[in-house]
């Protein structure tokens, strides 16, 4: 007899709403769900491209101050800053950084790029409508 | 001798790359954009004064255009690479994975492709460089 089937592979069948039975699998499968908002908005963003393209600049501005749009815009800004604070302790995580005799923390990472966020942030505003 | 990796594997890892560029992109540079399109604009919050409008940031400057670029065709690879290959498979259609992954990649192609038209149409100067 094989090893294999001396010890078959136990795999446990998943149902769709496996990930509400543990925290852990919740905050995992929200942080995987801002990547709708994150393709959404995307899409929408090129909509509007394409009703200006072939129609008119006040076309893609109707568009945004349409009531759904700006509803929407609310929710994908929060999803998208949840992504980007996760992704960023991720980071910390995935790739720490070794300084000396100390490792950097999660928590640490996401501070430093959050700050940089901020930065960045102000940066793009500056240069593209202060300015 | 040294061993190639398979070329599958290599593409897989190419991939991820670029997952991980557009995961960087979408967390630096989305939310100020969906804030100063969805937002601010909109309600004429800060930094929009009445003098410039949303659109500005496509046509006012190369760098906008640039800027939108990147941050739009970043956040739609790992937007939809994520939700498809993630998100879906995760909630009960695992069977559907390869499927699932090719239209994922049709959409980034054909929306990447259509989103760098639309720049170049609203922007014809940038060919003149």
């Amino acid at each position: 007899m094989t090893e294999n089937k001396r010890f078959p592979e136990l795999r446990r069948k998943l149902t769709p709403g496996w990930w509400t039975s543990n925290g852990h699998y919740t905050q995992y499968m929200i942080r995987e769900w801002t990547s709708l908002f994150v393709a959404v908005f995307s899409l929408v963003y090129i909509y509007g491209l394409s009703l200006w393209v072939t129609g008119s600049r006040s076309a893609f501005l109707d568009l945004l101050k349409n009531p759904g749009m700006i509803a929407f815009s609310f929710v994908a800004l929060i999803f998208t800053l949840y992504h980007a604070t996760t992704w960023f302790y991720l980071l910390g995580q995935v790739v720490p950084v070794k300084i000396g005799k100390t490792t950097s923390k999660p928590w640490q990472a996401l501070v430093v790029n959050v700050v940089l966020l901020l930065v960045i942030s102000y940066l793009a505003i500056w240069l593209l409508v202060l300015r | 001798m040294k061993e190639e990796p398979p070329r599958v594997a290599r593409l897989h890892a190419i991939l991820w790359g670029i997952f991980s560029i557009g995961g960087m992109v979408a967390a630096f540079f989305l939310p100020v954009l969906i804030y100063l399109t969805g937002i601010a604009y909109p309600f004429r919050l800060w930094p929009f004064d009445g003098s410039k409008d949303a659109g500005s940031l496509v046509t006012g400057h190369l760098l906008g255009t640039l800027f939108v670029f990147v941050t739009i065709a970043g956040s739609l690879f790992h937007g939809i690479y994520r939700f498809f290959q993630s998100v879906l498979t995760e909630v009960g259609l695992l069977r559907f994975k390869r499927g699932l992954a090719s239209l994922g990649y049709l959409i980034i192609i054909i929306g990447i492709l259509v989103l760098g038209y639309y720049l170049l149409v609203l922007n014809p100067g940038i060919l003149k460089f």
